[in-house]
This record gives structure tokens, sequence and C-alpha cells, in this order.
């Protein structure tokens, strides 16, 4: 008994300055910005309370709904980008020789380039000039096919969705490798004595195993995307005329650009509460399969 | 036990890093004291400008060992949100570099900032070289916060003189002759208007600026921003709006200029890739550090074409007095003694003489050495003073209308409609 009790006071011990750093820069912060948004501030001098005016407006506002539906996009693109790619590669790149290592950097890199070179990178890549999309299309007969990709509202979501997917299969396709080779041997095994090879051996025996983990990255993935702000607001700042606008990017602008804390804060609690409202969808989604 | 002593130790090693605090003034050992100020401005880059001012302050530190200037020069991208981050925290710097208009007003309006008039009362011979109206923006109820070191002028005319020559063609002084020179460069292939308008002020602040004070006049957008017997959606802001649509519709801008940014157009448009370009006198600098002496040469500037049967002057520039240094509020003592020396270290008549042959517009009188100068920076100089100025859009809107105007232009030239945004820009400008 004195033990536990022992174990228990050195685990509040050993977690409490994580706590209090947690609590100091993470929770308290969101509340605060909560309240910040009951407030007619333009971040100088007084505020004046305003209450649930700029949360009504946030809500009435089509622009943020764009923004939300765009962020949607994202988390469309990096769920079915994202996870099969990562997954598909992690099958192949089980194994550990030179050559598999290598491309496992590979794919790896882009995690640990700054976000803000890569925005850059894909900035250049979709130039409407000099881009490589655009010179690849003009040199194999395909002229008609070349356009504006970052500036032409009709493909921008989708172009600036395409390096955020690329930037983040590194990770996830670790996880998963160290899922499958945790996977027990003797699973394996039994399963090659009863005959489940090849498409059989993933379908009932790999992928069943790794459902949990799938599960987890599926939510990183969600809430990774609900976040997504840096390479978007480097490629288009959320322009041209909006259109690119996501909610990490809306906020930003009215904060610091417009000046309206406020009018910012309320938007950042409305992300706090639709990426929790997606997440537990999510979530009850997923149960049913289990 | 031994474990509780080590998280408290290791808690208050972080509390005492936290708490180092900063005392602005000790005295030394000798009589003089010594001072420590902070400055920030956005003198960051490797242009000319840039350079020779933080040169200044390099020499002012030299010259006055006892004074610790702690600078910090900040990207000019992100300059605005770091001051604007700052003042909300009221962490302001000693001294810090502002933009005239709506900026400084609020540092004013929440008395964040105190006067630096004693330096004028004390230089009379040095308020009186300021240009008619630099001090305006600065004067709160006769009471002057800052000394103008620049000279905003946004919008010029730059043409390629090969292009044209070869063509046998005029530059454009009136809209239709501007409008013809559109079509002819497009028919020939080549994008009439170099653009980059992925950070959207430029169309902005380069290009409907002056269009728009052509068509509207001064006095009218002065009244619209006061929403004061005029609004944005009046038929004559409208058509102000459909002369930027006109450029749109004969495709005077390239199909990217949403996504380029405006150091890329202005290079294209130095390597020849387009014919003209409507830019600020801030592309001066930039080219003359970036290009050849022979594409420089091969670029002339002129006013941006008048608009005939418009309300406004033909030739007016967009632009007026520029940014100048602040004082902050809490600024006290030995320090702020040493904060306005170094205010006019930054601002004299040597300072001004320098920024101007740095290949820069100050509001400043003096005569231009043209054997220092580059030739274009001498020709908009002389340019500037034979025009009128004409208000630049943003730094008199409200933060959100300025927002709505560019992100109206953006919509303009992907096929929007004009009325809803004069709509939109007259919803922004009267929140708040």
């Amino acid at each position: 008994m004195q033990s536990r009790l022992k174990l228990r006071g050195l685990l509040v011990m050993t977690l409490l300055p994580a706590l209090l750093l947690y609590s100091f820069f993470v929770i308290i912060p969101i509340f605060r910005s909560s309240y910040y948004g009951f407030f007619e501030w333009s971040g100088m001098g007084d505020a004046t309370f305003i209450g649930f005016q700029n949360y009504i407006e946030v809500v009435q506002s089509p622009i943020f709904w764009r923004a939300f539906k765009n962020n949607l996009i994202i988390v469309g693109a990096s769920v079915l980008g994202q996870v099969p790619i990562a997954l598909g590669l992690a099958l192949l790149l089980r194994k550990s020789n030179m050559f598999q290592r290598f491309v496992r950097s590979a794919v790896f890199l882009p995690m640990v380039i700054s976000t803000v070179v890569v925005g850059l990178i894909w900035g250049y890549i979709f130039d409407l000039e000099l881009g490589v999309i655009n010179t690849v299309l003009r040199n194999i007969g395909l002229e008609s096919w070349t356009r504006a990709w970052l500036a032409d509202p009709d493909v921008n979501m989708y172009a600036v969705s395409i390096p955020i997917i690329w930037n983040y299969i590194g990770p996830y396709l670790i996880i998963f490798i160290a899922t499958i080779q945790n996977i027990p041997g003797e699973i394996e095994e039994a399963a090659l004595l009863d005959g489940a090879i090849g498409w059989k051996k993933l379908i009932y025996i790999i992928l069943p195993n790794m459902w949990g983990t799938i599960k987890v990255v599926i939510i990183l993935c969600i809430s990774g995307s609900l976040k997504a702000f840096d390479q978007v607001f480097v490629m288009t700042g959320g322009g041209p005329a909006q259109s690119t606008e996501i909610l990490a990017t809306y906020m930003y602008n009215n904060t610091f650009l417009v000046y309206r804390y406020g009018f910012g804060s309320a938007i950042s609690t409305m992300i706090i509460i639709l990426s929790l409202i997606l997440i537990a969808i999510s979530q009850i989604l997923m149960k049913r399969k289990d | 036990m031994k474990k509780l002593l080590a998280v408290l130790l290791v808690l208050m090693i972080t509390l005492v890093a936290c708490g180092d605090s900063e005392d602005n003034v000790e005295v030394s050992g000798d009589d003089v004291e010594e001072v420590k100020i902070s400055i920030w401005h956005n003198f960051a880059g490797d242009d000319l400008r840039a350079r020779s001012v933080r040169e200044m302050i390099a020499e002012f530190q030299e010259a006055n060992p006892h004074i610790e200037v702690d600078e910090q020069a900040i990207p000019v991208d992100g300059y605005r949100q770091r001051i604007s981050t700052v003042a909300a925290a009221d962490e302001l710097p000693d001294i810090f570099l502002t933009y005239a208009g709506s900026f400084t007003d609020e540092f004013q309006k929440n008395e964040l900032i105190q006067p630096i008039t004693s330096l004028f009362d004390e230089n009379p011979e040095w308020k009186d070289s300021f240009l008619t109206g630099a001090l305006e923006p600065y004067n709160y109820d006769g009471e002057l916060y800052s000394a103008p070191v620049a000279m905003s002028a946004t919008s010029f005319l730059y043409y390629n003189k090969q292009m044209f020559e070869e063509n046998d063609l005029e530059v454009p002084s009136t809209w239709e002759d501007f409008i013809e020179t559109i079509d002819f460069f497009n028919d020939k292939g080549i994008t009439p208007l170099a653009m980059g308008n992925r950070a959207p002020w430029v169309a902005q602040s380069t290009t409907f600026g002056a269009i728009a004070d052509r068509v509207t006049g001064t006095d009218w957008f002065m009244n619209a921003v006061n929403q004061d017997g005029a609004t944005f959606t009046d038929p004559i802001f409208i058509e102000a709006l459909n002369h930027f649509k006109e450029l749109v519709d004969h495709n005077a801008y390239s199909e990217g200029a949403n996504s380029l940014d405006n150091t890329q157009a202005e290079q294209s448009f130095a390597q020849g890739n387009a014919a003209m370009m409507i830019n600020g006198s801030w592309t001066i600098s930039s080219l003359a550090t970036s290009v050849s002496e022979e594409v420089l040469n091969n670029i002339g500037i002129t006013t941006v074409p008048s608009i005939e049967g418009g309300q406004g002057q033909g030739n007016t520039i967009t632009g007026g007095p520029g940014g100048g240094y602040l004082l902050s509020s809490k600024t006290e003592g030995a320090a702020k003694e040493a904060a306005l020396d170094l205010i006019y270290a930054l601002s004299n008549d040597n300072a001004q003489k320098v920024i101007a042959e740095s290949n820069s517009m100050v509001m400043y009188d003096l005569d231009l050495n043209e054997e220092v100068v580059n030739p274009l920076f001498y020709e908009a100089f002389n340019l500037v003073r034979g025009a009128a100025f004409a208000p630049v859009y943003d730094l008199h809107l409200t933060s959100a209308g300025a927002e709505a105007v560019n992100n109206g232009l953006q919509e303009i030239m992907l096929g929007g409609d004009v009325e809803k945004v004069a709509e939109n820009i007259q919803r922004a400008q009267t929140t708040n």
C-alpha cells in the first residue's frame, strides 16, 4: 500500500512540471482567447464588452464557412491521401534493406524541412511560367492543361492540398511500419499455415492488427488538417480574393491584418469547437466498425 | 524527498531564468549615466537604404559609448504585426519605426507614444526644410510625434524603352492611349502590365489608388473615408472600379498575376517579359541592387495616364509622407534624452541626405547629387516634385476597409461583380 502511494506521489511530481507548462501555454490561453471573443478590441487600448456579437458574426460570415469548407477539402485530402499512401508505402517498405531504408528516408525528408520552405518550393513548382508542372505539360503537348494553379479559384484549393499531403506522409509511414513490425511473428506463422498469403494475409491478418493505429492516424490527420496554416499562408496567404482562405488564415488575417483581436479570438474558439465536433463524429463512425 | 528537491530545483531555475529583470538606467563609476534604449525598425534587408540606416545606428552607438542601443531589424512583411503584437502586450520598444496614417493614429489615440516637439523647437532650420505637408500626418493638436524619413510614392508607370521604340509607340498619357497600347502588346503576345498581386495590397496601392483618384477626385475619397455625404456604393466609385475592370478585361495582366509576388513581377518586367508596370518608388531601389546597369537604363518612368472626364487631376502620384520614428510614452529621464538624440541622428539633415543618396524618396528639401544616385531614381525624384500627391487608399481607410478593397480587386481580376465588391467595401469601412 505504501509503495502504491509512493508511486502515485512520484507520478504527480513528475507530471507536474509538464502539466504546469501545458496549462500555462495551452489551456489558459485557449480560455482567455474565448473570453476575448466577447470584446470589440483592436489589440491596443480599451476593449468593449459586446456579448455574443463576435460569435454571431463568425457564424453568419459566408467567408468563415467557405474557409471551413476549404479545411474540409484538406481533411479529405489528408485522410484519403496521406493515410492510404503511407499505409501502402509501409507495406512495401517493411523490410530493412538499404534500398528500402533509402526510400523511407526520402519519404520522411519533407517532414524535416521547414514548412515555410515547403510552401516556397511548391509555390515555384506551381508557378505559371517557370513552374515544373506547367513546363512538363507544355512539353508533352498538353498546353491546354496549363494554368495558374495557385491563382485559379477552380483548382487552387486542390493544388495547395498536395504539398500538405506530401509534407506529412513521413511520420505516418514511420508509425505504420512500427505497427507492422510489432505484429507477433506467431500470428503470421499460424496464418501462413492456414494458407493466408498475399492479399488474404493483408486483409485478414495485417490490417485488422493495425486498425487501432489507423484510427489514431486518422484522428491525427483530422486535427492536423484543421490546424493547417503555414504552407497555405506561404503559398497563397488565403487569396486570391479569399478563395483559399482556411480557418487559420481567416483568423490570422482578421486578428493581425485587420486588427480585430476580439473577432479573431471568436474565430479561434469556433475552430476548437468545430475540431472537437469533427473528431467526435469520426470517433463514432469508426467505433461502429469495431 | 530527493526527487521533490530535484523538481523544485528545476522549477526554480526556470523561474529565475524567466525573471531576469531589465533595468533601464544604471549609474556607472564615471559621471556619465549609462542608459539602455531599444529601437525597432524594418530596415532588415540588403538594399542600400537598409544598410545605410543600420550604419547610422552603428555610428551613433560608437559616438555614444554610454548609451547601449538594443537594435532589432524586423523584415518588412512581418513588421506591422510584430509592432501591433507588442503594443497589445504593452511592451513597445523605446523607439520604433511607424507608418504615417491610421497605424500611427492608433498609438496616439491610446497614448502609447509621446511628442518629440522639443526636437523641432531646438532645430528650427531642420523643421523648415521639410517639404510642405510633410509633418502633417504626425501633427496631433499642434504636437509633433515624428519626423518622416521617407516619402511613399506608390504609383509610377514604368516602361521598357526599347519595346516602345522598336514598335514606334508613344508612352501613353491618356486612358484611351493606355488601353490601345495594352491591346497592341497583347496582339504581339507580350504581357502589357506586370503585376504581382499575391499579397493583395499591390493592385490597390500601386494601381487602383491612382485610377480612382483620377475618376473621383481626392475630396470625394476623403468624404467616403469619413462616410460624410459619400459612400463606396456611389456611381462615381463604381466607375473607378470599372476602369480597373477595363484593364482586366483587356487582359492587361498575366493570368498568374494573383499568384506572383511583387518582387517576381519586378524581375519579370526587368527581364523584358512585360512592356509596362505600375509600381511604387520602392521598385527603383530593389531593381538598383538586383539588375545590371544596362537593364536599368532601358527602363523609363512616368506618371499613370490621366483619365478624361474624371473629377480628379490628371497627373497625381499616390503617396505622401512616409514612415518616421516614434517615441514610446513609457521612456523617461535619461533614456528619453538618449532616445531623442537617436531619433534626431536618424532623421536630421545628414540622415535625410544619406537616405536620398541610397535611392530612396524623402520629404525633405535637398539638392540631390545626380552623380551619386541612379538615373531612374533621379528621374522619379524630379517627377514627384512636379506632381501633386493623391491619397494612398490603405493609409486612409480603416484596416477592415483596406482589406476589403484588396480582396475586392482580386475578385474583379477573377471576374467578380463590381457592384458586389463596392458593397463589401462599404460594409467593411462602416464596421467597428
